[in-house]
């Protein structure tokens, strides 16, 4: 899998990502995230990646069922657990309560299954291509150049741009700054004291690298037309098998959920598809 | 092919009220070698921009003259046709590498050109031999050192086969080997393929020699334009502009020469074979080295106060720093960085860390601020060691000043910058304006105080950066690279200003550098590394009197040092065979 073509890749990101939201049970949903924890130990990811995997994955569960469990608002619902009593003065008066509900936890799960197999392939992707093979995948699927530069590039500089952070925090605590303080409004301004320099830095680079790139005949209007590349990527059998395969997937997962879209809205109804309208609403 | 004609140029950037350029006016002839030289923040690296189009076409402001490229203006015409004629070469070659691996590098700007496969092909081929990285193609940009970068940048330009070179100092930011090594390719670039080659220095010791002119920049003003023979005939000017003048051209003013040397091979024509009837000038003494010799820049005059006598702390001096055993390997990385390194740094001493690029400086100076834990051995500062301590013992204990000094500036003002630290320390009002009227002077930033830090020039930047870790007065002082983007007149006064402190408050500074002068000048001892260990310990005139030592550091001893050397080789006393390593 790691050597598929980088186009084949992006292919496989758009159709999951299109699938995920097309797709309500979570028995698929989880199938789905199974998929792409595989394509991860296909790899396998270094322990570094592995814990940026784990951060993420958590922080973007915790933060949708968390969500989810109190802001549900679709009928039925059910508490199961009270943070703030609607006789609490104030807020409890003005939010009429704050609580957990059951609905909101299961739905905020199913959110969070989306989110986390969209993102485990994207790391996918990303560990597993070269900028360069990246920018010519994203120009063969006709992303104008200069705008796959921009991001190819940007990729480039997000770990440098985490290590400057690191220097930065570390030199202001050297200088006695605290960040954790019981001062919201001077943690606030701590941090972004803090993004200044990076900013700062970054912008500085970018300048300079745009500099470089432009005194290398580098232009953005004249980049689609005159271009040339030193190397092709070769498209091979498996990509061609696998990129229809996904395609044939999400054309099949379409048609099912149309069919069910029109049975369940009384539109259309056939007996001969009973089977089918059974496996969208068990399955899919 | 290869002609500049600048006719009355002027350029001010958009924000600014003054000219960076005011009046240019000069012609390069095909072939040329010019050296641009003068202080910091005098237009030099704006001069470039102009002749290879970057402005007007890529930056604001306003332009006026002209700048003929064989005869076109590069105004009238875009960037990508005047940059097949012009390359420029920047100053650190982090800034301008973008790729992964070198082909794709050096393939980006033909590929913009629309050259055909093939001929990117064989250009990459022409180009990477040309710079010395045959069989590199393939390899991964950030597995170089500095200098392999910086060769690959210089690739990048030569790929594009430019008739003129401009390069905006590319050696700040590479040892001394690696230095050598850039100005061989460039000059072999200028003398082979006849590439006309303008470049923009501070340090000029090593490029004069291969130069044919000298421009000198003052406040935007092409203040001379002369022939190498006669370009250091009035060192007054330069001492003046704060400008570094080549070492033995100035040895030569001071002895009474009329002639201004420039290579080892002339200066001993000059000063020994002329004097063999005499008595033979002394420059370090009649045995080794032992203390070097600096001439005052300011004075054109030998001072004997300039000569050092640097600060050294006996055994009973309280020990800030204690590495044992210090061994340090990046993760996902399989090569150790730092090998069983072990000092200690006592009050009072000035510690100069040299090496080749990626020998291990900077990750050891990491480690002095806890920033980075050894993953074997330890670190203790002030008695506490750094991978079991908390960072907030350090604070205001222990100040650093990155090779990039942008990562610390976080401040609106100047003079916010420099008070951040003792506000931090909760200091009084009226402590913190004092050590503010004490300390802006000292770093000649009072008429930027209230400037932004962000928008100043680089080596003003640079003092911000020290004057705000300086004004928590911390016990030891760390800089990474002080030279970078330094002019001459403010880095003499910043290293003379943290030797006072030194010396009268009993403080450590430990800096890391290429710059031997600097070494030579301020360090009271010197740890040299190589490929991550410590190969030498002790005081930097023993170090610089070890070529083979040196040697394996990529370290170059002064040219006043291996003159010397040259003249004991030649008394009869000497049967010791010391050759100079580059004449």
């Amino acid at each position: 899998m790691i050597n598929l073509h980088p186009h084949t890749k992006i292919v496989l990101l758009a159709i999951v990502s299109c699938l995920v939201i097309l797709l309500d049970s979570p028995i698929a949903l989880c199938v789905c995230f199974l998929v792409s924890l595989g394509l991860q130990a296909s790899i396998p990811p270094s322990w570094r990646q592995l814990r940026l995997l784990i951060l993420f994955i958590g922080l973007g569960t915790w933060g949708l069922v968390y969500s989810q469990a109190i802001f549900y608002n679709q009928v039925p619902r059910t508490v199961i657990f009270t943070l703030v009593h609607a006789d609490t003065p104030v807020v409890g008066v003005l939010t009429g309560g704050i609580h957990l509900y059951r609905e909101g936890l299961f739905h905020g799960a199913v959110q969070s299954l989306r989110f986390n197999t969209t993102l485990t392939i994207s790391c996918f992707i990303i560990w597993t291509t070269q900028p360069r093979d990246l920018l010519l995948a994203f120009v063969k699927l006709r992303v104008p150049y200069s705008l796959a530069f921009m991001v190819t590039t940007g990729l480039r500089y997000i770990p440098l741009i985490g290590s400057e952070a690191k220097t930065v925090i570390r030199s202001q605590r050297l200088r006695g700054f605290r960040y954790l303080r019981l001062n919201v409004l001077q943690v606030i301004s701590g941090i972004l004291n803090s993004l200044r320099p990076i900013l700062t830095n970054n912008i500085r680079r970018a300048t300079h690298l745009s500099e470089a790139v432009e005194s290398r005949a580098f232009s953005p209007d004249t980049a689609a037309e005159r271009r040339t590349s030193l190397r092709e990527l070769k498209t091979r059998g498996r990509d061609v098998i696998l990129t229809a395969v996904l395609v044939l997937c999400l054309l099949g997962v379409i048609c099912l959920k149309g069919v069910y879209f029109l049975y369940a809205n009384g539109i259309y109804y056939a007996s001969w598809l009973r089977g089918a309208y059974s496996f969208v609403r068990e399955v899919l | 092919m290869g002609g500049i004609e600048i006719e009355n140029l002027h350029f001010t950037y958009p924000s600014r009220s003054t000219p960076t350029l005011c009046g240019i006016d000069a012609d390069v002839d095909p072939a040329s070698f010019i050296l641009l030289t003068g202080p910091t923040g005098c237009g030099k690296s704006t001069l470039l921009r102009t002749l290879n189009g970057l402005i007007p076409h890529a930056s604001g402001g306003k332009l006026s003259g002209s700048v003929r490229i064989n005869g076109a203006s590069v105004a009238s015409q875009p960037i990508a046709v005047t940059c097949q004629q012009v390359g420029l070469l920047f100053q650190n070659p982090e800034d301008q590498l973008f790729c992964i691996i070198v082909e794709d590098e050096i393939a980006f700007g033909l590929e913009n050109q629309g050259f055909p496969s093939h001929e990117i092909d064989r250009r990459i081929d022409t180009a990477l031999a040309q710079v010395g990285l045959t069989g590199f193609r393939n390899r991964r940009i950030d597995s170089f050192s500095s200098g392999q970068k910086q060769r690959v940048a210089l690739a990048c330009v030569c790929a594009m086969q430019p008739q003129i070179l401009l390069l905006d100092e590319p050696t700040s930011y590479l040892d001394p080997q690696a230095t050598h090594d850039i100005l061989d390719i460039i000059c072999n670039l200028n003398r082979k393929l006849g590439i006309t080659v303008i470049i923009a220095a501070h340090q000029v010791n090593e490029v004069a020699p291969l130069c044919g002119r000298v421009w000198l920049m003052n406040n935007g003003e092409l203040v001379s334009d002369l022939p190498i023979d006669e370009a250091f005939s009035d060192l007054e000017r330069y001492s003046q502009l704060g400008v570094q003048v080549p070492e033995l051209a100035q040895a030569a003013a001071q002895l009474g020469y009329a002639e201004r040397p420039l290579t080892l091979d002339h200066a001993e024509q000059l000063f020994i074979d002329s004097a063999q009837n005499s008595q033979p000038p002394q420059f370090y003494g009649t045995e080794a080295p032992e203390v070097p010799f600096t001439p005052n820049p300011s004075s054109g005059e030998i001072d004997a106060a300039s000569i050092l006598t640097p600060a050294t702390p006996t055994n009973s001096d309280p020990i800030l720093a204690d590495v044992q055993k210090l061994s340090f390997r990046y993760p996902q990385t399989d090569v150790d960085v730092l090998k069983n390194i072990s000092f200690q740094i006592k009050r009072g001493e000035v510690v100069a860390i040299m090496g080749a690029n990626g020998s291990g400086k900077t990750t050891l100076l990491l480690h002095l601020i806890g920033l980075l834990r050894p993953s074997v051995g330890q670190v203790c500062i002030k008695e506490k060691d750094t991978r079991r301590s908390k960072w907030r013992h350090l604070v205001g204990q222990v100040g650093i000043v990155f090779q990039n000094p942008d990562l610390l500036l976080q401040a609106a003002t100047v003079s916010e910058e420099v008070a951040f630290g003792p506000k931090n320390l909760r200091l009084s009002r009226q402590q913190v304006e004092d050590r503010l009227e004490e300390i802006l002077p000292i770093f000649d930033l009072e008429t930027l105080q209230m400037e932004a830090p962000y928008a100043l020039s680089r080596g003003q930047r640079q003092r911000t950066a020290v004057a705000a870790s300086f004004s928590l007065y911390p016990d030891l002082l760390l800089l990474d690279e002080p030279t970078t983007g330094q002019d001459y007149y403010h880095l003499q006064q910043l290293m003379g200003m943290l030797q006072d402190r030194v010396q009268t408050q009993d403080k450590t500074v430990i800096f890391c550098t290429h710059d031997v002068h600097l070494t030579l000048e301020y360090a009271s001892r010197i740890l040299l590394l190589h490929r991550g260990e410590l190969i030498f310990d002790g005081p930097p005139d023993v170090a610089f009197a070890n070529p083979e030592l040196l040697a394996q550091a990529s370290l170059v001893p002064p040219l006043m040092m291996q003159l010397q050397r040259l003249q004991d080789d030649k008394s009869p006393s000497s049967h010791e065979n010391r050759s100079p390593r580059n004449r």
